[in-house]
């Protein structure tokens, strides 16, 4: 197994204090928020997995006994995947294999294109790198149903990536762990966190 | 006070040859660069003005672009090929001593083969579709080029690279007289080519996505942004421009779409492993490129509003 320590880039001489907060820059940097939909989530899932077995392996070792607190689940991509008459077509997104994907989406015909095809095209449009194909798509699914959450937060993910959210002014320069302004940051990520626990028991 | 014995010649030659260079936005933010990171950023910059002289000619080393310094600079650290660096002469100005960073693969190579090939497909669509002074320029300088390319090809066996920049040529220019092409079909080619460049250098089956996610964007925002430094000028002439084309030639508009290129590459560098020259390629992607793409929005910006 690698090292423990190599993998969230401290020595092996650092303080709990620097283990933890190199630990929460990584967790902030694979967070599965900022691969919403990407092609890449589930090598980012992996990344997380890494640091957070890394984690848990160091805090054993330094004989804490405690968790991490870090197993927030990173669920990813599952939607309402059963029950929809895309199914396939979700399978498919799922294992990348798009061209599969489109293919099936295309043959539907016109009155069959819900809600949920425009979304799943704007998925295909996504992972190909078509961003703006993608944008429109997502666009349409959210004024088809409005309601639905899963439209909605591609499309909210869309807006992120579109204003400068994306790290590059909003993020500390220069990989400094431990920064000041963390402490709001993490107060926020630990209620969203505990927010997701609680829909999850609903 | 430097004294450039060469600097007219150079000047002049550069005027016919240098504005051929591809494009230039991948630069780095010099102001927040450590001294010894913008040390050894010229001094990758200083190796491939070396190597492109010592691989074609003495010429060459005026297409040298900040675009393929990041490739190179990229190539290098996620291959871990730096060896270190050397204090020499400048052939240019030998007055002056520089660092040269050393490389011991290939990467040079193929950066400097990637720089000449795009130069000579650059200007042989020059000749398709420039105006009358571009034309001249690039009858004039073609025959070096050809040579040029040949050597890559032939000698160094780049074939790879040239069929990539040819496709990417010929698929631009498909597109470009299509009827359903649209903002992201018309960026699809040179995303293409820089998806399937870095794509390349992946060794694993998860790297390689990781790769071509990153090239692709990044390939897509170069186009984007290129075409939105044009804008005024293609509108004035009646060129091609995708975002005249798709009818949404605002700043606004232009501005999201460059941001979700570059946010789609950062979340793909970030699960990059980058370890040599980090700090730099971290400036570049987070400071650079947006500094870049706010200078060309407020052009546009101040264009559009004295019009």
């Amino acid at each position: 197994m690698t090292n423990p320590y190599q993998v969230l880039g401290v020595s092996e001489n650092a303080t709990d204090e620097e283990i933890k907060s190199a630990y929460r820059a990584l967790a902030k940097k694979y967070h599965p928020d900022n691969y919403t939909n990407s092609p890449l989530a589930d090598v980012a899932e992996q990344k997380m997995k890494e640091i957070n077995e890394a984690y848990d392996t160091i805090n054993q070792m330094r004989q804490k006994g405690k968790g991490t607190g870090s197993s927030s689940n990173t669920g990813g991509y599952n939607g309402n995947a059963s029950g929809s008459q895309f199914y396939n077509v979700r399978i498919y997104i799922q294992r990348n294999m798009i061209d599969q994907a489109e293919q099936i989406l295309d043959v539907t015909p016109q009155g069959n294109r819900t809600a949920e095809w425009h979304f799943l095209k704007g998925m295909c449009a996504f992972r190909r790198g078509f961003s703006e194909q993608a944008f429109n798509y997502f666009t349409t699914a959210c004024n088809m149903d409005p309601n639905n959450y899963e439209y909605r937060s591609a499309l909210n993910n869309m807006n992120t990536q579109r204003t400068y959210n994306y790290g590059g002014y909003n993020q500390p320069y220069g990989d400094n762990m431990g920064d000041s302004n963390s402490i709001c940051c993490d107060i926020c990520t630990a209620m969203m966190c505990a927010e997701c626990l609680c829909s999850c028991c609903r | 006070m430097q004294f450039n014995p060469y600097s007219v010649i150079i000047k002049n030659t550069y005027n016919i040859i240098g504005c051929i260079a591809l494009f230039g936005y991948l630069q780095i933010q010099k102001s927040e660069l450590k001294v010894c990171e913008y040390d050894s950023y010229k001094a990758v910059y200083c190796g491939l003005c070396k190597q492109l002289g010592k691989d074609y000619s003495f010429l060459t080393r005026l297409i040298l672009s900040y675009d393929c310094t990041f490739y190179a600079m990229l190539l290098m650290s996620v291959s871990r090929t730096c060896t270190g660096f050397v204090r020499k002469r400048c052939t240019c100005n030998p007055f002056k001593k520089c660092n040269f960073a050393r490389c011991k693969s290939d990467s040079y190579n193929k950066a400097t083969a990637f720089t000449v090939i795009s130069a000579y497909y650059k200007i042989k669509d020059d000749i398709a579709d420039g105006n009358f002074l571009k034309k001249l320029r690039s009858y004039l300088v073609l025959p070096f080029f050809s040579h040029w390319r040949k050597k890559a090809v032939k000698k160094y066996g780049y074939t790879e690279l040239d069929s990539l920049v040819s496709n990417m040529l010929s698929m631009q220019l498909e597109d470009e007289n299509s009827d359903t092409s649209n903002i992201d079909t018309s960026a699809h080619p040179t995303a293409l080519m820089l998806a399937k460049l870095f794509e390349s250098e992946a060794k694993t089956e998860n790297d390689k996505r990781v790769y071509y996610e990153f090239g692709y964007n990044i390939g897509r925002w170069i186009y984007l942004i290129d075409a939105a430094d044009d804008l005024q000028k293609d509108l004035k002439n009646n060129n091609f421009n995708p975002f005249v084309r798709a009818n949404r030639a605002d700043y606004n508009y232009i501005q999201a779409v460059l941001n979700q290129s570059l946010a789609r590459a950062f979340y793909a560098y970030n699960l990059m492993n980058i370890t040599d020259f980090k700090g730099i390629l971290d400036n570049m992607l987070l400071l650079g490129f947006p500094a870049m793409q706010n200078k060309v929005v407020s052009k546009l910006k101040t264009e559009v509003e004295n019009d």
